[in-house]
């Protein structure tokens, strides 16, 4: 016997599994037998059991009166019975409380019922409480009932005792690293070298994969017009008039016509300066229309109606070496800046 | 779309769409008329005598649409018959009348009247019997101006059918929550608990609600797959950055934000006040201190939020959505509904700006200019020092910037100021003083900015159609435009 030995959790659960099997097989035959007495057992049992068993089985007892023995008797029981075989009916549960307990399938439900959380177990208090029972064997009521109320606080304050951690095993050890110079370290070493090539290698193609993605962002053909351009001699523009045939490539109109008192040839930008739509030269009204807004501008570019806040841009413009007109769109000349009195952005006639 | 027809296939074309238009009105009052009959709802409007007998007839909402539905039969008779649909015209002077008024001035005060009628009135425009009748009307009206080809050419672009879909479909909403409503302000008045309350069973969302989520689910996916089917997305040429469509609309439900621009500097009408009408939705819930109308329909009891909330949405978004779609033309010029869209109409809107309006014009002077330091005293002339050169290159444009704000644009800027900063507290203190006590400092603030700067739109857009008025600050110099 394994008195002095305090019990591991698996021979309490065998020992529980022991009695609940001796249990049941003699409770069923008689539960069967007197279906009617089982029902009325559970209320009459409990007071009765209490009341008269003695102290002696403190545990079964509370347990009997619940009907089916709970874990916790079962686990005094196998207790009782290890422990030193201090009672005499130890291998079965006791007399008294064996009505009760046949009672089990018929009177399950109404009793726990009835019986409410009176008695809180769970499988730690009961451990600890067989852990730190190195005295089993009979208990007082008053003992008993002390026990079962501060139950779940005894259960909080009760110590944990650790078993010792095992010793590492060796081959759990690290290894010294001043020993590092065998054979197997090279290995090692072999083994970093690989993953730092293939983490560069990881690298260098995410990379390049970055780059190959941004290029994509960034068109092969750029149908864009060139900036600088020539548009033909001076004398091709008559006065007052505004010459649309470049808008469709070049996205200008070119346009004789007075500004300030002066004649000149200048470069309309043809974009609005509210939003950016393309305005039309409407002929007969003598002026640039935007479709998107209504914008509207005189044909010198000053706005005069919509929501356009401030006149189309010029282009730079001067006579080339070839006596032809050349634009340069990559300069712009603003009216509101007082950029138009640049001599860059008209040519004189 | 009708581009190269003859009026005799521009009719033909009419008549196939005419013939099951009128067959479907027929239909739609014919089944309004049985299920009133089956479901016993029959009500008597008046009884005709017959004569000799002493007897009378009843005549009842049912016979009322049934009516109805043998006048559409009739109109799908005639005008679904080839070139039938020359009949069935709007008389010119009616189409000229219409044309006149929805110019933009007469077409904002109609229709805000026209929605304040409504209002006042409700009670009886929602009368089932009514609200039936202008549904009618409406359709007749649809029917009627189809046989117009500048209608036509308008209504039937792929691209504005939802706009069509949703007039209707916004009359119906409107008049179904404004019915209930009067019900429960009617029920609120005899101490009568509201509609929804009364029979107030639960729901269960598994399987009510999530069936019911899943048959609209298909059957709007089966609409959508027949709607592309039967009306294609027009395609237009490749893009080109040169070359922009006349006129150019946005996307339909962005047509309210593209007239918005008109009237404003692109900053504001395209950042500003979007970000706001999003903001100010979203403090909604934040400001409205009124426990009244939660869980069911009622308007007496809010009518403040009613009447801001339909003012912009039905009045601002929608309408001008409508505006955009059916009102502005090539070189966003406006035509009406019967008008033919002349790229070469010449419209006069020669805008000026409120400080041209009145230095020149009232004063009679020329604009103030800009400041620099060099021009208050030449020893500022940053030029002329020797530590600081650089010191003019970053001061003057401050002080050119606040010289044009407080110079040239002088009577602009103390408009705008007035009216976001002395009208808050005049209208706590008057209009408003209710609201004030009980929504405190902050959100009666919140709450009068956003409804000010609501009401700027209107404010703007009268401006120009009256005064041709461009901008009340115009700073183009520094992007700066209002």
């Amino acid at each position: 016997m394994a008195e002095n030995k305090k019990m591991s959790v698996a021979e309490i659960l065998a020992a529980a599994r022991k009695a609940d099997g001796g249990s049941s097989g003699e409770a069923e035959p008689p539960a069967e037998a007197a279906p009617v007495e089982a029902e009325a057992a559970p209320e009459a049992a409990a007071p009765e059991t209490e009341a008269a068993e003695p102290a002696t089985k403190p545990k079964p007892a509370t347990g009997a009166s619940g009907g089916r023995p709970s874990v916790a008797e079962m686990m005094a029981m196998a207790r009782a019975e290890k422990g030193g075989g201090a009672k005499p009916a130890a291998p079965k549960p006791a007399p008294k409380a064996k009505p009760a307990a046949a009672a089990k399938p018929a009177a399950k439900k109404p009793a726990a019922a009835k019986k409410g959380p009176a008695e809180p177990r769970d499988t730690a208090s009961i451990l600890a409480a067989a852990r730190k029972g190195n005295k089993p064997g009979p208990m007082s009521k008053s003992e008993a009932a002390a026990k079962a109320k501060d139950d779940p606080k005894g259960k909080a304050k009760a110590p944990i005792v650790v078993p010792p951690m095992p010793a590492k095993p060796a081959y759990a050890k690290p290894a010294a690293p001043a020993k590092a110079k065998g054979k197997k370290d090279e290995v090692d070493e072999g083994v970093r070298d690989f993953l730092w090539v293939g983490f560069a290698g990881l690298g260098a193609v995410t990379a390049l994969w970055s780059l190959a993605s941004l290029k994509f962002l960034f068109p092969n053909v750029r149908r864009e017009p060139p900036s600088k351009f020539k548009v033909g001699f001076p004398d091709a523009y008559p006065a007052g008039q505004v010459q649309t045939k470049f808008k469709a490539q070049y996205g200008v109109w070119v346009a004789n016509a007075e500004y300030n008192g002066q004649q000149q040839i200048y470069a309309l930008k043809s974009v609005c300066t509210h939003l950016g739509c393309t305005p039309s030269w409407l002929e007969a009204e003598q002026k640039y229309k935007c479709p998107c807004h209504g914008s509207g501008f005189y044909k010198d570019g000053i706005n005069f109606e919509g929501p356009a806040p401030r006149p189309l841009e010029r282009c730079a413009i001067r006579i080339a070496d070839d006596g032809q007109i050349e634009i340069d769109k990559s300069r712009t000349f603003q009216e509101e800046m007082g950029q138009w009195e640049d001599p860059a952005c008209y040519v004189s006639v | 779309m009708t581009h190269g027809l003859t009026d005799a296939q521009f009719f033909d074309m009419v008549s196939r769409f005419l013939g099951p238009y009128y067959i479907a009105l027929a239909l739609m009052n014919g089944l309004a008329a049985l299920y009133l009959w089956r479901s016993d709802q029959t009500k008597t409007w008046f009884r005709l005598p017959i004569p000799l007998t002493g007897k009378s007839l009843p005549i009842t909402n049912v016979i009322g649409w049934l009516v109805f539905a043998l006048l559409f039969t009739i109109l799908a008779g005639i005008g679904g018959k080839s070139g039938g649909a020359q009949l069935l015209e709007l008389p010119e002077s009616w189409r000229e009348a219409i044309n006149t008024y929805t110019d933009p001035i007469w077409y904002s005060v109609i229709t805000t009247v026209g929605l304040v009628v409504v209002y006042v009135f409700r009670g009886f425009f929602v009368k089932p019997a009514v609200a039936w009748i202008i549904w009618n009307l409406m359709w007749l009206f649809l029917g009627l101006s189809m046989t117009d080809s500048d209608f036509f050419e308008i209504v039937a672009k792929p691209d504005n059918v939802p706009i069509v879909m949703l007039v209707f479909l916004l009359a119906f909403f409107t008049w179904l929550g404004t019915y209930q409503a009067v019900i429960n302000d009617r029920r609120k008045e005899n101490g009568e608990p509201p509609m929804e309350k009364v029979n107030d069973e639960k729901v269960l969302v598994w399987p009510d609600l999530v069936y019911t989520e899943l048959i609209c689910m298909i059957a709007l996916t089966a609409f959508l797959i027949f709607w592309a089917i039967a009306l294609p997305a027009p395609l237009e040429e490749a893009a080109s950055s040169v070359k922009t469509p006349n006129p150019s609309k946005a996307p339909w439900y962005f047509l309210g934000l593209q007239e918005m621009l008109v009237y404003y500097d692109p900053w504001m009408a395209g950042v500003v006040l979007p970000s706001l009408i999003v903001a100010g939705l979203m403090a909604v819930p934040y400001i409205d201190f009124n426990k009244a109308g939660n869980g069911y329909y009622t308007i007496k009891e809010r009518q403040f939020s009613y009447i801001v909330f339909q003012f912009g949405f039905l009045e601002m978004w929608v309408t001008l959505i409508v505006l955009g779609t059916l009102l502005r033309g090539p070189n966003w010029n406006f035509f009406g509904p019967y008008e033919h869209w002349d790229a070469h109409k010449v419209e006069a809107l020669n805008n000026v700006n409120l400080s041209e309006f009145f230095w020149e014009k009232m004063l009679g002077r020329s604009l103030p200019g800009t400041l620099a330091l060099a021009d208050i005293s030449p020893s500022l002339d940053p030029s002329n020092w020797v530590i600081v050169p650089w010191l003019g290159r970053i001061v003057d444009p401050f002080l050119q910037f606040f010289s044009l704000l407080f110079g040239r644009e002088l009577p602009g800027t103390l408009l705008v100021l007035g009216y976001f900063i002395a009208l808050p507290p005049i209208m706590a203190l008057t209009v408003f003083r209710k609201f004030y006590e009980r929504m405190g400092f902050i959100r009666f603030m919140v709450m009068a900015n956003l409804l000010l700067f609501m009401g700027s739109l209107p404010i703007k857009m009268l401006l120009r159609w009256i005064f041709d008025l461009k901008y009340l600050i115009a700073i183009p110099e520094y992007f700066f435009n209002f």
